[in-house]
């Protein structure tokens, strides 16, 4: 009888914990896309206002008039798309060799590709931007895609995810009559759908957000993507909260429904490809 | 589809685990190949199917030379351990998988899965995933992915070892069954002598990578060709005796003892081993003698153990038997089943 209460007892605190750490999450974005909504007077006012009296447009409207965001906007979903695809791609195809191929070298290789991981992106922006320059594509979208085409960590975490994959179905496919590349694509990829929902997510986001060498890769606004639009509009927009707000909601808006409709596939993924044994 | 082995071998790094192996097996049989774990069964089973090269010797298929085929183009079925589904998809998917590889018509491929699904008994469950089904279930599956493409031959390593008592003496005469309706070459890999007495059409018995005798399961058992395979095959296991050839007759545990022998070298330690149903109890005068240690019954059988010299020797008694244990008593042996080896080679001398 006692230890049935403790044990209502814990989980209670428990969720109460989980609770106050969810809200902590959630209260930024809450109050972003509130303050979307509301008027320069609402937003200043003390004690705040959690409910917008309306959900007025107008901050929407403003900042969609005064960057050119509708172009950031489209940049933005292109170079993402673009990184994603050929990313993912080159993932999948490097994991594969490093986990299933024999060839000589292969370990060995491996470590080094894993050595540079320890140097930073700031140190790599020299030669990356050297490069582009001599390729004459700075100033373009390609610029902003091809330093991103492919990923040492994300081929290491999926490299590790599908060297997990038991042998012997590599060795049944076999058997079946499967070619390497139709195993690759017909049984590996299907089974690492979780590990590889995870992977695409981070990429796009980390795609979606980046900054740094957008900012020094391009200069025309043709070529800028949305996290410049926001830094843009913080000068040109002048600093109404409301307005920053709304801009803002714009920017993460995709990225979150991406997060939502991705959810769904992540817990799909480990029920369906669970593996047993 | 007949197959010849010829001179087989398979060098790991530093282990030796399949050496000179040569063997024929018949068309449309069911051969099992049977030795203890780590003798080099499933290295032998995979240079079958192509997933492994042999290090030396070759493979035919019939007339067809395949020691240089690959595993993909050998037209074998493989049925795993693990039985190794794809866990992303369901049966049916399952089932198919090897015909789509083959380009094979939507419409044509699910029919000839249900087919092949129908004749394992698993069309009730052509939606389910594997790890929703239990392991005869997920067997029965990996079996019809094996057959759909018509294979020339189908491979089972240890197919029946994840599943419990009951369902293995089930589902090896499945196994018979669907090999006998289809008529297909079948090579059977276990640990287990009875599973491969009850359905081999023939035995390999394997030891350490060599092959020790291959017989009919029946030959096996009434002629080993050695002191392991007389070991092996049995349950229970054959009793051994220590003997010697000593002054033109044979001492065993150092008692006298009547059986012909010829051609025994003197001396040399020798084993009498002696199937359990072969040794009489009091029956006949014999200077052998033995202390009876205790009886038990295993089913319907009644069995003593006795101890002779430095060895313990089993044989079955009546139920109305009135021996009790410390009683002493005489032991003869019958004609059958009584084979003399050579304690060092193994090598028989009757
Ligand atoms: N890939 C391998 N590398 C090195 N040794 C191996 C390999 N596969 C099997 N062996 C060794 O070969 C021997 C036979 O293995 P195996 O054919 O799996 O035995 P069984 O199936 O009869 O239990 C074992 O001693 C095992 O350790
Ligand atoms: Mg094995």
């Amino acid at each position: 009888m006692k230890k049935i209460h403790s044990i209502k007892f814990s989980r209670i605190i428990l969720y109460i914990v989980l609770a106050l750490g969810a809200i902590i999450m959630v209260l930024p974005f809450y109050w972003m896309i509130i303050g979307a909504f509301k008027t320069s007077a609402e937003i200043n006012q003390f004690p705040p206002v959690w409910f917008p009296s309306s959900f007025n447009l107008d901050n929407f409207k403003f900042a969609l008039e005064t960057a050119p965001f509708a172009t950031y906007f489209l940049n933005s979903l292109i170079v993402t798309f673009c990184c994603l695809i050929c990313c993912t791609f080159t993932t999948i195809l490097g994991a594969f060799a490093f986990s299933r191929l024999k060839f000589f070298g292969r370990d060995i290789l491996f470590s080094l590709l894993l050595a540079l991981m320890m140097v930073p992106f700031e140190m790599l922006i020299i030669t990356n931007y050297r490069t582009i320059v001599s390729w004459n594509i700075h100033d373009t979208l390609f610029a902003l895609i091809v330093p991103f085409t492919s990923s040492i960590f994300y081929t290491y975490i999926l490299k590790n995810f599908f060297a997990s994959i038991p042998e012997s179905l590599y060795q049944a496919a076999r058997i079946d009559g499967c070619s390497n590349w139709k195993y690759l694509w017909r049984i590996m990829v299907p089974i690492a759908k979780p590990a590889l929902v995870t992977i695409i997510l981070l990429n796009a986001i980390a795609c979606w957000n980046s900054f740094l060498w957008p900012m020094i890769a391009t200069n025309s606004p043709a070529v800028r993507t949305l996290p410049f639009g926001l830094y843009a509009f913080q000068t040109e927009g002048g600093a109404l909260m409301e307005r920053m707000m709304a801009a803002a909601t714009l920017v993460v808006l995709p990225m979150i429904l991406l997060f939502l409709f991705a959810r769904k596939y992540i817990v799909n993924g480990v029920a369906r490809g669970g593996l047993k044994g | 589809m007949k197959i010849t082995i010829e001179n087989l071998t398979k060098q790991f790094d530093n282990h030796l685990a399949v050496n000179n192996f040569s063997a024929q097996i018949e068309s449309g049989q069911l051969v099992s190949l049977l030795g203890p774990s780590g003798c080099g069964k499933s290295t032998m089973l995979n240079m079958l199917s192509g997933i492994l090269t042999p290090s030396q010797g070759k493979i035919w298929f019939d007339e067809d030379d395949v020691t240089d085929v690959a595993a993909e183009k050998r037209g074998v079925g493989l049925v795993f351990q693990n039985y190794a589904l794809y866990p992303h998809m369901t049966v049916l998917e399952n089932i198919c998988f090897p015909l789509e590889i083959q380009r094979v018509p939507k419409a044509e491929r699910i029919a000839r899965a249900k087919e092949m699904a129908q004749l394992v008994h698993v069309e009730d469950l052509l939606d389910r995933l594997p790890k929703q089904m239990s392991g005869g279930q997920q067997q029965r599956v990996a079996i019809a992915r094996a057959l759909v493409k018509k294979p020339r031959l189908l491979l089972l390593d240890e197919p029946l070892s994840n599943l419990d008592a009951r369902l293995r003496i089930e589902m090896r005469e499945e196994i018979r069954r669907i090999q006998q309706s289809i008529g297909i070459t079948t090579i059977f890999v276990t640990h287990d002598q009875e599973e491969a007495m009850s359905i081999s059409d023939a035995i390999i018995l394997m030891k350490q990578g060599v092959l020790q005798q291959m017989d009919k399961p029946q030959e096996l058992y009434d002629q080993p060709k050695n002191c392991f395979v007389a070991d092996f095959l049995g349950n229970p296991t054959i009793n051994k005796l220590n003997a010697v050839y000593e002054g033109g007759r044979l001492l065993v545990e150092g008692m006298p003892c009547d059986i012909e022998t010829s051609s025994v070298p003197a001396s040399a330690p020798l084993y009498l081993s002696c199937r359990v149903e072969s040794v009489l109890i009091n029956q006949k005068p014999s200077s052998i003698k033995g202390t009876i240690i205790d009886t038990y019954v295993i089913g319907k059988e009644n069995i003593a153990n006795i101890q002779v010299g430095n060895s313990r020797v089993r044989a079955y008694i009546d139920s109305d038997s009135a021996l009790r244990p410390t009683e002493e008593v005489t032991l003869s042996f019958k004609n059958k089943g009584v084979f003399l080896f050579d304690a060092n080679s193994g090598e028989r001398y009757i």
